[in-house]
């Protein structure tokens, strides 16, 4: 277990120094091969509406006229070891890992996606606990009493809950829970190192909202593992021997039904740690997710670069997460 | 000019009841709080009057915001709502009154002594500071500080966001002054020669042609002083040494901002603002509908933006009558128009574009707006709060808004089009209102017989690639282009220049898509940089906007305004005419 762990930790380097290549390839090398030359290159990285001498301090801070891989180089080393940009009166540091400096707002992207970063986290672990308990909960409950009003009723709940959009639910949440009734009003984000309580009733209705639509997938992925699990022959065995039902169902049952779930919950929190993009921008939580809204209206390539790579970083980690938590949970599993 | 204001953010206002007082709140003088009539309340109060005026202090303001600023440092920024925060932590050379009505669009001293003494035939604007006004470290205020703010603005590079007057009108060096991170030529950071600092509170400007409206000019923010030992160049936005009533306590990059009041700011030194509030808060990058539903519930005070609430809440207020009489809908500053192509055929015969001017449906265009609440109709280019406004109807657009076929047919006669002819139209296709503005205007020319096609592009390249280039709209036939346009300051000049001077006109980015070169029009605005009599000057607004509707060079559609809500707890609210929203200046909370 441990080589496998070191074995895959040392992929994932690797994967991530592919992602970054290819990121890099995406926003420097695809529009050259495009045509574009490095003025036009430099429009980009401004935002709109820039002025001729914003475009040419960018195409010369950038060293777009040097050859790629010399860009593919400082690059990497400024992810790895930082940059410097100029301020005017000096320059700025932009601490590693520096996936660039936003020239349309004048500073780094990094310490601002690091500020995002708790808000999404915050939003992301909490609902992803919500949704995981509630979901597989109702799910086993559903397969078990498979045809009851109770699975009727929990499953029409979650095809509304798949159905309906986050900015309906959201808004709608917002509407009576917020304003007509303020029992949670003016949902601002409140760190949990300055009061735990405000940070968590501030959160409590994005973090419902969210887990609504996950819960939903959840209850059905799981009714429909377990109900095909609950059918297998060694959970007849199980019986057969006089174990317990409770450990029946959840030691043999749960167990096996869980492999599904995880490989998605694995998916699942590691795009959100992305950004909840639309359950940010509904409740105003300035998250990854409202970053990289505002980063593409802004037209800010650097911000969006910064994003790709984080969410990117994400994904992988949650993918290793998971590859690991499957030995754990399935005996069988070894690598 | 050209001021940018965000789009599709919630404003709102402040509380309804009146009681008049003379008010003398926070120690200023009553220049800023002109009486206002007892007893005044409801729908539009603020927009004339005083609405709760107070000299209570405390209490937190909070201004919610559905983007980010463009910079909040003051050399940096060209929107609206920002020019009138930015009186919050700063204090330029000039400033608008703080007062509701007319009177709110007159430039006054801030900085300044007074305004600029004019002399050398114009081309010498000596203004006078303040010899006791510190920023916030207690440190005295010098002219020096104010000349290098203004230097600053030439780095174009480092501060893109910003006007650009001062490099089009001082002389000297200016030219070719590059600012002062990268001017070698002076080691105290002082080489622009176009501004000369005689002693610590007086500052020369010298032009290099004439320009009447340079007090204007001075009211931008980018002449609030800035220390250059305390300059961080590209920081500065995180932390600008303030000089006015409040100052930076915090600042989370286009997250939150938190003013608190300056101990060092002096009332008697500043009489257009006040300090009453304890804090004042920005957050920043809300979605706009929170920002409404937030002022209705009264979690926040202000919409930053000050442009209007969204459709949502517009209905809500408006069919809610305690809502209605806490909500005001003043004129925004900007009009919505579609520029009329002069140079081509046969747009370049102007009985064809009267065509247009008479066939136009304004009702119609008002309705893309949203009805009499998002605009009133224009019969003329001018908005009514612009210096100079004087009211006429050349083509009936009030007594006959639904347009008059026979007459826009009599045209076509007249410029031997009789069954009509085919142009293009170009409109900005993410601004869902001009989308619509540009369908009721096709189906109105339509029954004339004018045959159009809709040609949609993004706002961000509108300009600069299509609308805005001769070459494109000539080799594509386009014939009449969505535009609009406020002043960067509320004057004729301020506001027709960069629409309808011929020198305007410019191969990319153009703003006079008109492409009108009158020469009337160019005479009387090159006029307007001469004349130092204000009265004569602003004369000259109505005949430039009554040659250039005799033109046809331009179909105005609607004056727009904002519904704005005012915030129940706000003291001391009053529209700002200047700014077509809230004087944030001024504005206090009920503890």
């Amino acid at each position: 277990m441990i080589t496998f762990i070191i074995r895959r930790l040392i992929g994932t380097v690797f994967l991530l120094i592919v992602v970054s290549m290819i990121t890099f390839a995406i926003f420097f090398l695809l529009p050259r091969l495009a045509g574009q030359n490095t003025y036009q290159l430099a429009t980009q990285y401004v935002g709109r509406n820039p002025t001729r001498e914003a475009i040419l301090q960018v195409e010369q801070q950038l060293g777009l006229a040097d050859p790629l891989y010399l860009q593919y180089g400082r690059f990497l080393r400024s992810i790895v070891l930082g940059a410097h940009y100029n301020s005017g009166t000096g320059s700025t540091y932009c601490p590693p890992p520096c996936f660039g400096y936003s020239f349309r707002s004048q500073q780094p992207v990094w310490p601002q996606m690091v500020s995002d970063l708790p808000v999404t986290i915050s939003l992301a672990i909490g609902a992803s606990v919500l949704w995981l308990v509630g979901g597989v909960s109702i799910g086993v409950i559903s397969a078990l009493r498979r045809g009851s009003f109770f699975d009727r009723f929990s499953m029409g709940v979650a095809l509304a809950g798949v159905s309906l959009p986050i900015f309906f639910t959201g808004l709608i949440a917002l509407e009576l829970f917020s304003y007509k009734w303020p029992i949670f009003p003016n949902v601002t984000y409140v760190s949990f190192t300055t009061n735990p309580l405000l940070w968590a009733r501030n959160l409590v209705l994005p973090w419902i909202v969210l887990a609504f639509l996950y819960a939903a997938l959840y209850a059905r992925l799981t009714r429909a593992g377990m109900l095909e699990t609950m059918s297998e022959d060694y959970i007849r065995t199980a019986r057969a021997k006089g174990l317990p039902e409770r450990t029946v169902i959840v030691k043999h049952g749960l167990r096996s039904a869980l492999t599904p779930i995880v490989t998605i919950f694995g998916m699942d929190l590691g795009l959100l740690l992305g950004g909840a993009i639309i359950t940010e921008v509904t409740f105003s939580l300035h998250g990854l997710g409202l970053f990289t809204v505002m980063a593409i209206q802004n037209q800010d390539l650097p911000e969006i670069l910064g994003v790709t790579m984080l969410a990117a970083f994400f994904i992988v980690i949650a993918n290793l997460v998971v590859d690991i938590f499957y030995a754990v949970l399935d005996p069988r599993v070894r690598y | 000019m050209r001021r940018r204001r965000t789009f599709g953010l919630a404003a709102f206002g402040a509380a309804a009841a009146i009681a008049l007082a003379a008010c003398s709140s926070g120690g200023s003088s009553s220049s800023t709080n002109p009486a206002s009539s007892p007893g005044v309340t409801g729908f539009n109060a603020a927009v004339t009057s005083v609405v709760n005026p107070s000299t209570t202090k405390g209490g937190t303001i909070s201004f919610g915001n559905s983007s980010a600023p463009d910079s909040t440092d003051p050399g940096n920024t060209y929107y609206a709502y920002m020019w009138n925060f930015t009186r919050l932590y700063v204090m330029p050379l000039m400033t608008y009154k703080s007062c509701p009505g007319q009177c709110g669009l007159q430039v006054v001293p801030d900085l300044a002594t007074g305004p600029g003494v004019v002399s050398d035939n114009g081309l010498t604007w000596t203004y006078h500071i303040q010899p006791d006004v510190k920023f916030e470290d207690g440190t005295t205020v010098t002219s020096q500080d104010v000349k290098y703010a203004v230097e600053r603005t030439f780095d174009r590079g480092l501060f893109p966001l910003g006007p650009n007057y001062f490099a089009g009108l001082l002389g000297g060096n200016a030219a070719k002054y590059p600012g002062p991170y990268k001017d070698k030529s002076s080691k105290d950071k002082m080489g622009l020669t176009a501004v000369d600092t005689p002693d610590a509170t007086t500052i020369v400007f010298h032009l290099a042609k004439p320009f009447a409206d340079f007090d204007y000019v001075a009211a931008i923010p980018q002449t609030a002083p800035v220390p250059p030992n305390k300059d961080t160049g590209a920081n500065y936005q995180l932390h600008p040494v303030s000089t006015g009533p409040y100052m930076f306590q915090s600042y989370q990059l286009n997250k939150q901002l938190t003013l608190v009041p300056n101990p060092n700011w002096k009332a008697s030194t500043d009489p257009n603002a006040k300090q009453l509030a304890s804090k004042i808060t920005m957050t920043m990058n809300m979605n706009a509908n929170d920002i409404d539903s937030r002022l209705l519930a009264g979690d926040l005070q202000v919409d930053a933006a000050g442009t209007g609430v969204q459709a949502a809440a517009r209905s809500k207020i408006l069919s809610t009558p305690t809502l209605k009489a806490t909500s005001d809908d003043p004129l925004a500053g900007f009009t919505w128009f579609a520029a009329i192509n002069t140079t081509l055929a046969p747009l370049n015969n102007v009985h064809c574009r009267m065509a247009i001017e008479y066939a136009a449906s304004k009702t119609n265009y008002q309705d893309a707006y949203g009805g009499p609440i998002g605009g009133a109709i224009a019969s003329n280019v001018a908005p009514p709060n612009l210096v100079g406004y004087k009211a006429f109807d050349l083509y009936g657009a009030t007594t006959d808004p639904g347009g008059n076929v026979a007459k826009a047919k009599a045209e076509l006669q007249a410029c031997g089009q009789p069954n009509g002819f085919t142009t293009g139209i170009t409109y900005r296709s993410d601004r869902p209102k001009e989308v619509a503005a540009a369908q009721a205007l096709q189906a109105s020319l339509s029954q004339v017989g004018i045959k159009t096609s809709l040609h949609g592009f993004p706002t961000s390249t509108y300009s600069g690639n299509f609308a805005g280039v001769p070459k494109y709209v000539a080799q594509h036939n386009i014939g009449i282009s969505f535009y609009g346009w406020a002043a960067d300051w509320p004057d004729g000049y301020g506001f027709f220049f960069y629409i309808a001077h011929g020198k305007a006109i410019s191969p990319a980015g153009n703003t006079n898509q008109s492409q009108l070169n009158d020469p009337v029009v160019n005479n009387l605005l090159d006029k307007m940089t001469n004349t130092t009599d204000a009265a004569t000057r602003n004369s000259y607004t109505s005949q430039i906007d009554m040659q250039i509707m005799k033109d046809a060079a331009i179909l105005p559609g609607v004056w727009a305004k904002s519904l704005l809500y005012r915030g129940t707890s706000l003291t001391n609210v009053y529209v700002q005419s200047y700014y077509g929203m809230y004087n944030y200046a001024v504005l206090g909370v009920k503890s």
